[in-house]
């Protein structure tokens, strides 16, 4: 792991952080006791000037979110939002394996800035290790009194419940989380009228973070917003776990500051991952997640940035980095990807039930030599009616610069299908000559 | 000249080919797509085709088909998938012979053959059931005693099938969709249909 | 079959952009509808206008600005706001609408041939109207087993299903019966039911009625026909008297399937299965196509079986059988109970030939089972509205609605979860509308005047008639917030027990609060045309009291009866006394639906002669001297009233098997043979003469009636007028304090039972439940039963053996039973002079032997 700055990963590497004893050993629940020595509106607004972005993917700042909840309606409800699934994900995991009293004092502070007297976290279903760590963990604090009625003495006082998933991806998108919480079928909730911080958990106001940015809350509030922010840049303070996976030398989870550090540190810095394994070459990389369009050698100079790498034409998303050297077939990539997102889609909206289907479908018939020649101007097309864009339009292609416009518009409630295309359609932009000579393979084969 | 004209027309006639035919005890051929008395035809399994969709009643313009479909028994079925043409009559006092429900038929159970010369003494042998249009055994319509048929009318009872697509595109080249026929295995769809002629 | 929004009101209006014009819409409104009401359509799947929106099927994606820039939005989801910019035919829109139709199309098997949707198939129509024109889909479309049942009715076939979420939504938010859901997910997604647990629904019709493809589909139904075969007139159902708007089709004169129309103020297009379904008994085997007689005309011999006679030979003998009465007895020897069935025309013609012309007042629509014609013509009426306008207080005191009128059940359904509408529920057990009514209170049988009277009073704060002095509390303060103004929903609690008590407890409420308005929940299905018209003692058409007749009844009728007559009970008596020469069933079977059965077979064995006038030959008609076949419902126009008083029109779809008539006419004709002439030749001038002479259908001309802008009806007065039926007070019925030994007998209805119509139904038929003894499982120690265990039931009347089951919702020291159950007939225990039935519980020793000899009895 690096040199650089350690927030959230600080415990890392000590064996029994996740026990309550070890933790305050290491100045655990500090951040707690200043925040309960301030005002619920100074922690609020020290979170608030904090800048602390949302790390669940879509990087909306924490304190403006918890700000949306509307005042004088009560019970509040705040959920921790376990449930990481993006393929390549695996930070939050770790995060509540290996600290996991890290993230109940981060809900702790999230709960007493914002009045909040009930918790909800939610542990994806197969991270057995997690929930047994937090279990645990739960345990050991309402002993000490860390949770429960007045914690530390306060009049401050919160119930913290852990629930664990039955494993689908898309209960990571908040309103479909909340639908799972309360018992029904995992499937999003149509916005408008249901955003969260109005009408959330049964109706009330609700405010959903994720592991990671709730697991920054100790720290900030240790040190303050100012200290915060000198680290990473100006827009982007802080620092981010990115997971790395793949064809690197040292795959692995690494804090980094945030905007600063670029790809190529990341994937080539001895500190981090060590460089592509020996005697290979980038091919390809997946910047933030599955559902992020691909990244190319061109691309390793960005910061990692949001709003940069936004602009390029993907997203950081949840922090994870997929690279694939040469030996990658991206075709098969593609199909892995979309074989993912066809299963993982909940099946409420047709173009992301039917649609992803029919994309994997096609990819595998093509892997399978089953190819026609119309096929990739179809998996275009078929994209383009879930996620409809100006795409495939006259000279579009890899000589064409402009990016694939990200994030991709909707037809459907939530972004699962339209982002499972855009990938797809970075790929077919890079190595459309690689899918045709699949298809004309194919074909030689069948003939 | 007066009279003698019209005789010299008569003896010119003499010496021509006759176009008459000594008709019923001489016939001429028909042509392949004639519209005659319907056949309810059998896949080569010895199925029907007949699914019960009422689609052809449904187009008949004359109002002369009445069909009601029922549930395929589980253990002994009549036709292949749900339904079977439980009921299935032609009035031919009616039927026009247009051809429409041919064309309307999803699965090729109703065609036609060539045999136009049937009479009857009484309007309700006109209405033909289920079983007297059906093929038999091998495939080939029932001759009915009050029906004339001569060598070949039952064949190519489906001889003509269209070819169009369901879009109504031109240039669709068609390909055999349907199953064998009983008696007849499966045919050739009928080219030649694109409106420039292509399509062999 | 309609599902275009309602009409509204513009009362907030907005201007929106709608494809280049400036339309006006009410603001907050669905773009959906709104496009809709302006002659936009857009293609929609899963958008239902009685449903919640949930933008599943994406087909309904329009380009819209609302000031951000163009986007597709679900225009089901989107309210309208103002100036907004919509276009429902950009090529943005085309390419969503050809995207989404290509997508659902995948996976949808070319089944239209033999699918029964095919034709009315909203995925065909749309597919033809938006779709594109050929699939780009080459690989295999997704399998499963063809249909599978998951319920009696249903058949779902999974691999059709577009999951729209329609059936589930319904299922869950409209019947409350989720029983249905997704399962899976991804493209593998499916709706099924639990795993053995069937889709049990009384509404599970309605799912295959709003499917937008054919993946539901009714068994009844299956392969019958075509949709083009269909001919279609809309017309009300009356299996019960909620008057649900149906269609009913047929073809080649056989009525194939009824089918809900959308019909605000009654039923918002729901029905119930066995309304839905009823329709195939008048195909049914048994049905009467010609009148029957006996060798003699006299019954001295009961081996005479009944055979086919002539119409005239028919008539002649029941002219003869009133005739020799009325030389015997006068007009007292002649009685009728029945009548319920028959439309408004056929009962003012009934009325007026027994009333005016034989001059009898003995005569009784209501079977002894429902409540007294007072309380329904007494007291003014409310409509199904009223009980449901948001914010009210509704006050139900009848038997379980789910099971009696499961229409009127699903609006107060509604009511209670959507609008904020208070139920008090006080019924004789927990039922349908428990769940969702904010006080339920199950008084022990005999005790509910009491109890109603602790509500309205206050009391000492202690229980009262086994209800808990919180919930006794909670009511009485939720009747005071209403301003006296509430809805009383009034009907048959129990058979078991006398209605004096529904009348005391009707009377303390009317009495406490000025403003109570009555919804008669009377099952039978003109039940309210019935009383309207006269069928009833003391009444004469138009709600007006026997003894303040006005001079038009003496002058246009021959004759009026000299005093009040008997109900149904008193007629049972008198017959079983031999004081009635000669009973006349109107479509009645008192064998069955008397609820004392000894006395009803009594009855029928004293009268000397019995006509029957009925569909089918059941156990009362198997009793009569002649029977005279009627046309039933879809056989004969003419027009019904519901519970609101509402008069909805009857349309003919096919003409009744052989010679059997509308029963107007048998009426008619029946004068005739007397030698008097009713002067009754049309419906229409039937009801001419009803307007004419009805004070309360005065204002209602048959043009009004007829008037497709009327398919609603009108509802005719239900406010009392002078010389009106009046609701009195009545002395307080008695009833014994409770011994030890005894329990309260409870008998309530099912929706499926053995009646005539339901038994000759072929889909409800075998939904009959056999009935179990119901009691509170805290009873069970006390009597030594164990739940499931073997029970003797005894009353003074009879005694049966009958498994014993606990349901917590029975009032303790009760016991509750089916009526019309296949396997035991209640009526055999109650006797109908009885205010409460007791009976007496013992364990059989060999199942309940270990539970030790303590209680029992």
């Amino acid at each position: 792991m690096s040199g650089g700055p350690r927030i959230v990963s600080a415990r890392w590497e000590i064996d029994d952080a996740w026990k309550l004893s070890r933790y305050l050993e290491t100045g655990g629940y500090a951040g707690l006791r200043s925040a309960l020595d301030m005002t619920p509106h100074e922690v609020h607004e020290e979170v608030r000037s904090a800048t602390l972005l949302g790390r669940g993917g879509a990087g909306f700042p924490a304190g403006v979110k918890w700000g949306f909840c509307p005042p004088d309606v009560w019970p509040r409800y705040l959920v921790v939002n376990g449930d990481e699934s993006e393929p390549g994900t695996y930070k939050d995991r770790i995060l509540m394996e290996r600290d996991p009293h890290q993230l109940i004092e981060g809900a702790l502070i999230c709960a007493y800035a914002t009045g909040i007297a009930q918790v909800f976290l939610y542990v994806r279903g197969e991270m057995a290790l997690a929930q047994e760590r937090v279990a645990s963990a739960l345990n050991e604090a309402y002993e000490a009194g860390y949770i429960g009625r007045r914690i530390l003495g306060t009049d401050f006082s919160v119930d913290v419940v852990m629930h664990w998933g039955a494993g689908a991806y898309i209960v990571g998108e908040e309103t479909a989380l909340i639908e799972s919480l309360e018992g029904d079928r995992g499937m999003p909730r149509l916005k408008p009228p249901f955003f969260p911080a109005a009408k959330g958990l049964y109706m009330k106001p609700t405010i959903v973070n994720n592991v990671e940015t709730l697991s920054n809350l100790p720290w900030i509030l240790e040190h303050g917003s100012e200290a915060y922010t000198t680290i990473g840049s100006e827009s982007s303070p802080g620092t981010r776990l990115f997971a790395i996976s793949g064809h690197v030398e040292r795959p692995g989870v690494h804090e980094v500051p945030q905007g600063v550090t670029t790809f190529r540190d990341l994937i080539y810095g001895d500190e981090y991952c060590g460089g592509i394994r020996k005697g290979h070459e980038l091919k390809m990389f997946i910047p933030g997640g599955g559902s992020a369009p691909w990244f190319f050698p061109e691309h390793l100079d960005l910061p990692l940035e949001g709003k940069v790498v936004g602009g390029a034409g993907s997203m950081l998303g949840s922090g994870a980095i997929v690279v694939m050297d040469e030996t990658t077939d991206a075709v098969s990539a593609c199909w892995r990807l979309m074989r993912f997102f066809s299963r993982e889609s909940c099946g409420e909206c047709t173009p992301c039930r039917e649609g992803t289907n029919w994309l994997e479908t096609i990819l595998r018939r093509i892997l399978d030599g089953q190819g026609r020649p119309d096929d990739i101007d179809l998996l275009l097309d078929i994209g383009d009616n879930i996620s409809p864009g100006p795409y495939p339009g006259p000279g579009w292609g890899a000589e064409n610069p402009e990016p694939v416009p990200f994030p991709p518009q909707q037809t459907t409630i939530c972004p699962l299908g339209p982002s499972a295309v855009a990938p797809l359609t970075s790929a077919i932009r890079r190595f459309r000559d690689e899918f045709e000579a699949k298809i004309a393979q194919g074909a030689a084969v069948s003939v | 000249m007066g009279y003698l004209d019209g005789f010299r027309v008569t003896f010119k006639k003499l010496f021509e080919q006759r176009v008459t035919q000594q008709y019923p005890a001489e016939k001429q051929e028909k042509p392949v797509r004639l519209h005659g008395r319907h056949v309810l035809n059998r896949y080569e399994d010895g199925m029907e085709k007949c699914i019960g969709c009422e689609l052809c009643a449904g187009v008949c313009p004359a109002k002369c088909i009445y069909v009601r479909g029922k549930d395929n028994p589980v253990d002994d079925p009549v036709s292949p998938g749900e339904r079977y043409g439980f009921v299935y009559e032609i009035n031919y006092l009616r039927c026009i012979h247009c051809d429409l429900c041919v064309e309307a038929c999803p699965t090729e159970a109703i065609t036609e053959s060539k045999l136009f010369e049937f009479s009857f003494t009484n309007r309700y042998d006109a209405i033909y059931t289920r079983d007297e249009l059906l093929v038999d055994g091998d495939g080939r319509p029932r001759q009915l005693p009050w029906e004339d048929w001569r060598e070949g009318e039952d064949e190519w009872t489906s001889g003509w099938m269209r070819a169009t697509s369901p879009s109504g595109d031109v240039a669709f080249e068609n390909t055999v969709a349907w199953s064998g026929e009983l008696g007849h295995g499966i045919r050739p769809p009928e080219q030649g249909q694109r409106a420039d002629g292509g399509g062999e | 079959m309609s599902e275009a929004p309602a009409d509204i009101e513009i009362t907030d209006p907005v201007t929106i952009t709608l494809d280049g014009r400036q339309v006006v819409v009410q603001r907050g409104a669905l773009l959906i509808d709104a496009c809709e009401r302006n002659g936009v359509y857009i293609p929609r799947f899963c958008y239902h206008p009685r449903m919640r929106p949930v933008g599943m099927c994406r087909m309904c994606l329009v380009e819209v600005d609302t000031g951000r820039g163009a986007s597709l939005q679900p225009s089901c989801m989107l309210q309208c706001s103002s100036d907004m910019v919509v276009d429902t035919q950009s090529d943005k829109t085309r390419k969503a609408q050809e995207g989404v139709l290509e997508f659902l199309l995948l996976n949808h098997p070319l089944d239209c041939p033999v699918c029964d949707r095919g034709g009315e198939c909203p995925l065909q129509d749309q597919t033809v109207g938006y779709g594109p024109g050929e699939t780009r889909f080459v690989d295999e479309k997704r399998h499963y087993e063809k249909p599978i049942a998951i319920s009696r009715t249903v058949l779902l076939d999974r691999e059709r299903c577009i999951l729209c979420d329609r059936c589930t939504r319904f299922a869950k938010e409209v019947a409350g019966d989720p029983l249905i859901d997704f399962q899976d997910r991804g493209s593998r997604t499916q709706v099924n039911t639990f795993p053995n647990q069937p889709f049990a629904s009384y509404f599970s019709g309605n799912t295959v009625q709003i499917c937008p493809v054919g993946a539901l589909t009714a068994e009844p139904y299956r392969f019958k026909a075509r949709p083009w075969d269909l001919e279609i007139v809309e017309s009300s159902c009356t299996t019960c008297s909620v008057g649900c708007r149906v269609t009913i089709q047929s073809s080649r004169n056989q009525v194939l399937r009824c089918l809900g129309v959308d019909s605000d103020p009654v039923n918002w297009g729901w029905l119930c299965d066995k309304g839905r379904y009823g329709v195939e008994a008048l195909n049914a085997e048994g049905r009467l196509g010609v009148p029957l007689g006996r060798g003699r005309s006299v019954k001295t011999d009961d081996e005479t079986a009944l055979e086919e006679v002539s119409w005239a030979g028919a008539l002649r003998t029941a002219a003869d059988a009133i005739t020799s009465a009325l030389d015997r007895r006068g007009p007292e020897g002649v009685a009728v109970i029945g009548g319920a069935r028959l439309t408004n025309e056929a009962q003012y013609a009934w009325v007026k030939l027994l009333k005016g012309v034989i001059g009898t007042d003995n005569l009784d629509a209501q079977l002894g089972d429902g409540i007294p014609a007072e309380i329904v013509l007494g007291l003014p009426l409310a409509t199904i509205d009223d009980a449901c306008r948001p914010g009210s207080t509704t006050v139900v005191v009848s038997g379980d609605p789910k099971e009696e009128l499961p229409i009127l059940y699903l609006r107060l359904r509604h009511a209670a979860v959507q609008d904020g509408v208070n139920l008090i529920e006080i019924g004789p057990k927990a039922g349908g509308l428990t769940p969702y009514a904010t006080v339920a209170m199950h008084p022990l049988p005999g005790e509910l005047a009491d109890l109603v009277r602790a509500v309205v009073g206050g009391g000492a704060g202690g229980a009262v008639a086994g209800v808990d002095p919180a919930s006794i509390e909670r009511a009485r303060s939720l009747l005071a917030d209403t301003d006296g103004e509430m809805t009383l929903v009034v009907g048959r609690r129990s058979l078991s027990e006398d209605t004096g008590f529904t009348a005391d407890a009707v009377s303390v409420l009317v009495s406490a609060y000025d403003k109570v308005r009555i919804l008669p929940a009377l099952r039978r299905a003109n039940v309210l045309g019935a009383l309207t018209m006269g069928m009833a003692p003391g009444v004469l058409p138009g709600r007006v009291a026997l003894a303040a007749a006005p001079d038009a009844y003496s002058t246009r009728w021959p004759a009026l009866p000299a005093g009040r007559g008997l109900d149904t009970t008193g007629i049972l008596t008198a017959a079983a006394e031999g004081r009635i020469d000669t009973l006349i069933l109107l479509g009645a079977d008192p064998l069955t639906d008397f609820p004392d059965r000894d006395l009803a077979e009594r009855a029928l064995a004293g009268a000397r002669n019995v006509i029957a006038v009925d569909q089918f030959v059941n156990d009362s008609v198997r009793l009569a001297e002649v029977v005279l076949p009627a046309a039933g419902f879809a056989e004969c126009a003419g027009t019904t009233t519901n519970i609101e008083g509402r008069i909805l029109k009857l349309e003919q779809s096919t003409t009744p098997p052989g010679t059997a008539r509308p029963d107007w006419m048998i009426a008619a004709e029946l004068a005739a043979e007397l030698g008097s002439d009713l002067g009754l030749d049309s419906v229409e001038q039937i009801w001419k003469e009803i307007a004419e002479l009805s004070p309360s259908h005065v204002d209602l001309t048959w043009e009004m009636l007829s008037d497709p802008q009327n398919r609603d009806g009108l509802v005719a007065r239900g406010d009392p007028l002078p010389g009106s039926v009046r609701f009195e007070a009545p002395e307080p019925t008695a009833h014994r304090a409770l011994d030890s030994y005894s329990l309260r007998l409870v008998a309530t209805r099912k929706l499926y039972d053995e009646g005539t119509m339901v038994g000759r139904c072929r889909s409800c038929a075998g939904l009959a439940e056999e009935t179990a003894l119901a009691m509170n499982p805290h009873d069970f120690e006390r009597l030594g039963v164990e739940d499931g265990g073997r029970v003797t039931v005894s009353s003074k009347r009879g005694s049966t053996v009958i498994e014993a089951r606990g349901e917590a919702g029975v009032p303790r020291n009760s016991v509750a039973l089916v009526v019309n159950a296949p396997n035991f007939d209640v009526g055999t225990l109650i006797d109908a002079n009885d205010a409460v039935n007791e009976v007496r519980v013992e364990a059989l020793q060999s199942v309940a032997g270990e539970t030790g000899s303590e209680g029992g009895s």
